[in-house]
């Protein structure tokens, strides 16, 4: 059982890095029913817009946060605002597509700027651990990652319950001409929402490049890890959505240690298609 | 009445694509009066509160509030001016509480300062909101529902409140205290328009009423000029 | 009138389907390359469509049955020296047991839970390959024919499969099963209220565009005489897929033709520049969307009254 108390621990950390992957493509199907298939093409716009500041600033990739959240939420409110606002309707075709398309077009704009090398905001951070007792080393940036990720779904979750904004975000999702009748302007609200589920994208996305590398089109794969987090964890729950972060995190850490470091994303797949087929609903979601 | 309507609909006309769902409608609501609006189910009368509120808009045809033209404003600025639909079957949000609710009543910035007093008022004239206040609006019964929809629409501080069929599926001891509260709101200064398939309470409670069918005005009058006759004939187009 | 129309219409196509299957006799030898890929691209684009056109199901996973049908061909011709031909059967015949096995998971979820289903198990395909020593994991494999195989084989083999999923999906549609999803497109539950088996009919065309689709990879990789996990079972076939049918026009046969017909032009002019011609492809597509949702093909249709291959009856 050596290194068994290690792969948790890091199971658990990394189980919070996920969750602030998941919570804004979380968000954006809980309250406008919308999957947003570019949501890991954004991250990595933010991972590489992070890049490009520190390169040219020198700065910490952490502190690059500070511009990244409001050009996140900008980008996302312009793409819900005058794009996805116009698709959304009765079928759940052309929303998906133009989602896909958006995330095609992402891809293969940072290719082209960015060339197809790998990148990293790897610093020092990276490195750095300290001791927890006798056996464990727990890696300060996964530390750093989990409580940001704590902050961010936090923060959201009190911006949703206590602000107006925020209530008449889920009023909308709830009944958006009933909504409208409040005088909440749904087009803006469903915008703001996408704002919002972009920014924590944009952290994530900051995030993950400070802890591995990536490349132009390393957004899918991240997709499939918001949507294997949502699904095992449930939709509308903030809980769920940590619960199901670690889930899977420990998955693949312990089917790696099990099968072998290939097999790491085969793991977290398995668990998410078995969860989707016997409960998927989630874990903690609503039945 | 008072000089100058609060609402003049002139020569209005609504389509849903191509379905003519209202025809040339002509009717006046003065300031402070209930005016009720009955007709059977597919009479288009809640087409007609629809389009008021700004969820439709109208092919031809003028609406006037206030002597302000609004026929193409969208619903979220019918209330910014003072006019607020209580809708068909309530539509309460359901996984917001009672309080909540009442909240979203006075989302618009001039509702929002006055939300305290709003709130007191509220709980005053419907003592049962104030009581559940904490409980999710979904868990309320179909009484309890509607008042809190009501109160919902009165938190945004309206001039004109629209209320499309609020005795729907209420017990009528139920439907009698609603209608003891609609008259108090009118006597604070509301003007009400009140839309119904329930023809003797509405008439019962209103200063004026029209009749409805298939999408056009058939009769109109005050109640006493109304006979039971009169406004059979009309609501069933005999 | 109409019968003169129709007679026409039906003698042009002939002539277009004769000239199609005739082009090793005819055209040069960048013809043969062009229309081969044409003919594979349409089978795939064709299949897309009966799933997402007229079934109801958004697939994001055609790619799991391109590389499965691929490394079948493969590993059967590479390591027991079988006929590619056989091969190229019998990868569309694993391509069905592999649908088979993924619709026990994923006909349980609807709408997008289903579509992304499906891009797991590719995902989970890809990883799997990837990291299997039997078929020299991500480095991938070589197709070696055991008899010297032409071009002109290889083309046929192509347009048989181009030109019968059209005749196929022509055929399914004006069948009972065809009527059936005409009237599931429209509406799923009063269709299901009148007899129609909604489950067993999506579950039909799923495993019909699966072996159509391993085929058709088949084929492409015996042209192809070369293939890995990474680009086999790559999201990238879903993509074009997707941009073809969309452009071309989803939920119409002539659809999948014209889009077909579309990339491969646009790719042939922008073939140096890939990520350029995809970013062209997915703007084209997203405003074909949001302008005309139903594509080129559906529009004409719809405003025109213009079908050249209509599945209805009369």
């Amino acid at each position: 059982m050596e290194g068994l108390a290690q792969d948790i621990l890091n199971g658990l950390l990394l189980g919070g890095l996920y969750a602030v992957v998941a919570i804004g493509l979380s968000t954006i199907f809980g309250i406008v029913r919308l999957v947003n298939l570019a949501h890991g093409d954004l991250m990595i716009l933010a991972s590489y817009l992070s890049l490009f500041m520190v390169s040219a600033l020198g700065v910490s990739p952490l502190l690059t946060l500070v511009a990244i959240m409001p050009i996140m939420f900008a980008v996302g409110y312009i793409l819900q605002r005058f794009l996805l606002n116009r698709v959304l309707g009765e079928e759940m075709e052309p929303p998906l597509l133009v989602a896909f398309g958006v995330s095609i077009i992402l891809q293969n704009l940072m290719l082209m700027t960015f060339t197809p090398d790998a990148r990293s905001l790897m610093s020092n951070l990276s490195l750095m651990t300290f001791s927890l007792g006798r056996n464990l080393s727990v890696p300060v940036l996964y530390l750093i990652n989990f409580f940001i990720a704590l902050a961010v779904i936090a923060g959201q979750h009190y911006f949703l319950q206590n602000t107006y904004m925020g209530r008449g975000i889920r009023a909308a999702s709830d009944d958006k001409y009933a909504a409208q009748l409040m005088g909440i302007n749904t087009q803006n609200t469903y915008a703001v929402a996408m704002g919002i589920a972009i920014m924590t994208a944009g952290v994530a996305g900051v995030l993950v490049g400070m802890t591995f590398t990536f490349y132009p089109h390393s957004g899918p794969q991240y997709l499939i890890i918001a949507f294997g987090v949502v699904v095992i964890g449930g939709l509308g729950s903030m809980k769920g959505t940590f619960v199901g972060g670690l889930i899977l995190a420990l998955a693949q850490i312990l089917g790696a240690r099990v099968f072998g470091p290939g097999y790491q994303l085969l793991c977290g797949y398995v668990v998410l298609l078995i969860v989707l087929a016997v409960r998927p609903q989630g874990i903690l979601g609503r039945g | 009445m008072p000089a100058g309507a609060a609402i003049q609909v002139g020569g209005v006309n609504v389509f849903y694509g191509d379905f003519h769902a209202l025809w040339d409608i002509s009717l006046e609501v003065g300031r402070g009066e209930i005016v009720s609006i009955i007709g059977s189910n597919g009479s288009g009368k809640s087409t007609l509160l629809n389009t008021l509120a700004g969820q439709l808009t109208p092919r031809t045809g003028s609406i006037t509030y206030f002597g302000e033209s609004i026929g193409s404003l969208p619903p979220h600025e019918t209330v910014a001016k003072g006019m607020v639909l209580v809708p068909e079957g309530r539509r309460v949000f359901p996984r917001l509480t009672v309080f909540e609710n009442l909240l979203m009543g006075s989302y618009t910035y001039k509702a929002r300062k006055n939300r305290k007093q709003s709130l007191e008022n509220i709980h005053e004239l419907f003592p049962r909101l104030g009581e559940r206040g904490d409980q999710m609006a979904d868990t309320l019964s179909g009484g309890e529902q509607q008042m809190l929809a009501i109160g919902r629409a009165l938190m945004s501080e309206p001039k004109v409140l629209l209320c499309d069929e609020i005795s729907l599926g209420l017990a009528p001891i139920v439907i009698k205290g609603i209608y003891q509260k609609i008259k108090q709101i009118n006597a604070l200064g509301l003007t009400i328009i009140l839309v119904e398939q329930d023809i003797t309470r509405s008439l019962k409670v209103a200063d004026r009423a029209y009749v409805m069918l298939e999408g056009k005005i058939v009769l109109e009058g005050k109640p006493c000029d109304l006979t039971e006759e009169r406004v059979k004939e009309a609501y069933f187009g005999i | 009138m109409t019968n003169r129309f129709t007679r026409i219409k039906w003698t042009i196509l002939a002539a277009l389907t004769v000239g199609l299957g005739t082009v090793p006799v005819w055209g040069s030898e960048y013809a043969m390359l062009f229309f081969m890929l044409f003919c594979i691209y349409l089978a795939l684009a064709q299949m897309w469509n009966l799933l997402a056109g007229y079934s109801g199901l958004i697939s994001l996973g055609q790619q799991s049955f391109v590389g499965l049908g691929g490394y079948t061909v493969a590993v059967l011709s590479s390591y027991y020296g079988i006929n590619i031909w056989i091969g190229v059967v019998l990868g569309g015949l694993a391509s069905v047991l592999l649908a088979l096995l993924m619709s026990l998971f994923i006909f349980r979820m609807k709408g997008v839970y289903f579509a992304i289903g499906t891009w797991i198990f590719a995902e989970a395909l890809l990883v799997w390959f990837s990291n299997w020593a039997y078929v020299k994991y991500g480095s991938g494999l070589f197709i070696k024919p055991t008899n010297d195989l032409s071009m002109e084989a290889i083309y046929y083999a192509a347009f048989v499969v181009g030109a019968g999923s059209v005749a196929l999906v022509y055929m399914l549609l004006r069948s009972r099963l065809g009527l059936g999803l005409m009237a599931m497109r429209d509406d799923d539950q009063v269709s299901e209220t009148l007899g129609v088996d909604v489950f067993r009919s999506k579950l039909y065309c799923f495993l019909i565009s699966a072996f159509v689709t391993g085929i058709t990879a088949g084929i492409f990789y015996v042209f192809q005489i070369f293939i890995q996990p990474y680009k086999a079972f790559a999201i990238d076939w879903t993509v074009k897929l997707v941009f073809m049918v969309i452009i071309g026009g989803i939920g119409t046969i002539e659809g999948p033709i014209l889009g077909a017909l579309i990339y491969i032009v646009l790719s042939q002019f922008l073939a140096e520049y890939f990520s350029v011609s995809m970013l062209i492809l997915g703007a084209i597509a997203i405003v074909v969307i949001l302008v005309a949702p139903k594509g080129i093909m559906g529009t004409l249709q719809e405003k025109l009254g213009f079908e050249i291959l209509s599945p209805r009856r009369n």
